[in-house]
């Protein structure tokens, strides 16, 4: 199926080195705003589906969910640290004035 | 000559040694020898997702069985190791097969404890180690049918709350008052006994089983408080003992398992050990720990290997643990045994707190209870041995990461 970047949320709605989850055409999706740079990856964890948003901590790109310790490079979604072994999901995402888009 | 490397020991710790040999540029040869014959497996899932046949055997691999060919590793599966020879520097397999070392870890984790009681040894009695064991529970499973735990430490507890998950009738017996008591203490024991009494599960405290009654198979338990519960079958989990009986005779130190420095070696140079059976000195509470969980083999089992490739780092990594239960989720972190205060964040019956144990104003160790990301924030805390204010530690309204910093 072919994919577009959809409008998701404005970026004043993310607070520097947070992330919010949002639901972009039935994709629960999480953005983490670090310093001003913008990552879109699938909220569920790889491990047991727990939201990343919620749960997740964030440390410049290294995101730790905090249910079992995984952790995450939310630029890559590459597993940094186990019991997470499959990847997280990424999105590009672009910010057009003060929206930012996702390509779903 | 390139060294020799050999790992007893296919579990976490030891998988993930032999992994970590490979990752940080071993050069000589990486031996794995393991006594179960599955390639190595993480074996949480076994009391949870993969007893409850969520997710299957391949899921709790470490890593495929390609991985090991790839990376040079070889690899003894199935194979006991019966002795190891310090002087010659060999470690003798039941094949009577030798396989020489120059640096050597000993990963062989523990065993179940086994009740020596009346009828301790009918069918239908099983404990949970290994992935066998989780598939004699599973093809006991069916719901409605009754199952009496005895032991309510961990495994008890994740089997309590998985059979119950299942629709089984469930009769949980601990000789405390509360659930996880010896660890966790009454007050936070008491909320994990509310935990499962919510879900349906009878528990039975300060009582223990006097015998098991049946005649080929266990029909019924008999307690020394006089009950007889009738029963399909039963699990023990009543702990596990360090399996160090390779080292029977040698020079290598035994106290309460493998006894090894912070930089994971024994007493004899270039033996070291890691994991379940390894009674380690921990540099941040100054004292041996032995500990029986996933991160600790991993971590451990990684600090081991650095150390047997020359590059000497002491680990000192905060121990943790989770355990979910239902939808909770439990984790601990630091190191406890007894506790001056114990300063909870959130209240004990409201199903969302952490609680640390507190001696003369540090944070030896916190559990939370769908407490995540507070679990999380209070390991710096544990690490530092930093005196905090507990007024602060205590206010939910305070984000714990305002206390890393010094004041």
């Amino acid at each position: 199926m072919a994919t577009e970047f959809v409008t998701a949320i404005k970026t004043t709605e993310i607070p520097a080195d947070s992330v919010k989850a949002i639901d972009v055409r039935g994709t629960r999706i999480a953005v983490a705003n670090v310093g001003g740079a913008y990552y879109a990856f699938d909220d569920e964890c790889t491990h047991e589906q727990c939201s990343l948003a919620e749960e997740g901590e964030l440390a410049g790109t290294t995101l730790t969910c905090t249910c079992h310790g995984s952790e995450f490079d939310v630029r890559t979604g590459k597993v940094l640290a186990p019991p997470a072994t499959v990847p997280v999901k990424v999105y590009p995402v672009r910010v057009v004035g003060d929206a930012l888009q996702i390509e779903v | 000559m390139a060294p020799r490397y050999v790992i007893v020991g296919a579990s976490l710790a030891g998988a993930t040694a032999a992994i970590t040999l490979r990752e940080e540029g071993a050069d000589g040869t990486v031996t794995l020898i393991g006594a179960e014959k599955e390639l190595p497996y993480e074996r949480p899932p076994l009391s949870k997702a993969y007893l409850r046949g969520d997710v299957p055997f391949d899921k709790a691999l470490v890593r495929p069985a390609a991985f090991y060919t790839e990376h040079g590793i070889e690899t003894r599966f199935g194979t006991r190791a019966t002795r190891i020879d310090l002087s010659d520097r060999f470690v003798e397999l039941e094949d009577h097969r030798r396989v020489p070392f120059d640096a050597l870890l000993i990963a062989t984790g523990g065993r179940n404890r086994r009740v020596s009681i009346p009828g301790g040894d009918l069918d239908g009695i099983y404990g949970l180690r290994t992935v066998q064991d989780a598939d004699r529970i599973r093809n006991e499973m069916a719901a409605g049918r009754r199952v009496v735990i005895v032991g309510m430490g961990f495994i008890g507890s994740e089997v309590a709350a998985s059979l119950r998950q299942k629709g089984l009738n469930v009769v949980a017996i601990d000789p405390s008052k509360t659930p996880l008591f010896r660890v966790l203490g009454e007050a936070v024991g008491r909320t994990i006994a509310d935990l499962h009494r919510a879900q349906g599960v009878r528990t039975i405290f300060e009582d223990t089983v006097a015998a098991f009654e049946g005649t080929k198979r266990v029909t019924h338990v008999v307690t020394k408080g006089g009950l007889r519960l009738e029963c399909d079958f039963v699990v023990v989990g009543i702990g596990i003992e360090p399996a160090v009986e390779l080292l029977e005779g040698s020079d290598i130190h035994v106290d309460n398992g493998i006894v090894v420095d912070e930089y994971c070696q024994t007493n004899v140079r270039g033996v070291y050990a890691a994991g379940d059976v390894a009674n380690h000195y921990h540099p941040i509470f100054n004292r041996r720990i032995r500990v029986e969980h996933w991160q600790n083999a991993i971590k451990q089992g990684a600090a081991a290997a650095r150390n047997m490739l020359g590059k000497r780092g002491a680990y000192d990594d905060v121990h943790w643990f989770w355990s979910d239960q239902y939808d909770a989720n439990l984790q601990y972190a630091g190191f406890h045994t007894k506790w001056e205060q114990l300063v909870v964040r959130g209240a004990l019956d409201s199903g969302s707190y952490l609680a640390c144990y507190v001696n003369d104003g540090r944070i030896d160790a916190a559990v939370g209870l769908n407490r995540a990301k507070d679990l999380r924030r209070v390991m710096p805390l544990i690490k530092s041995r930093r005196v905090v204010d507990l007024e602060q530690l205590g206010d939910e309204a305070v984000d714990l990461r305002s206390l890393h910093a010094s004041p």
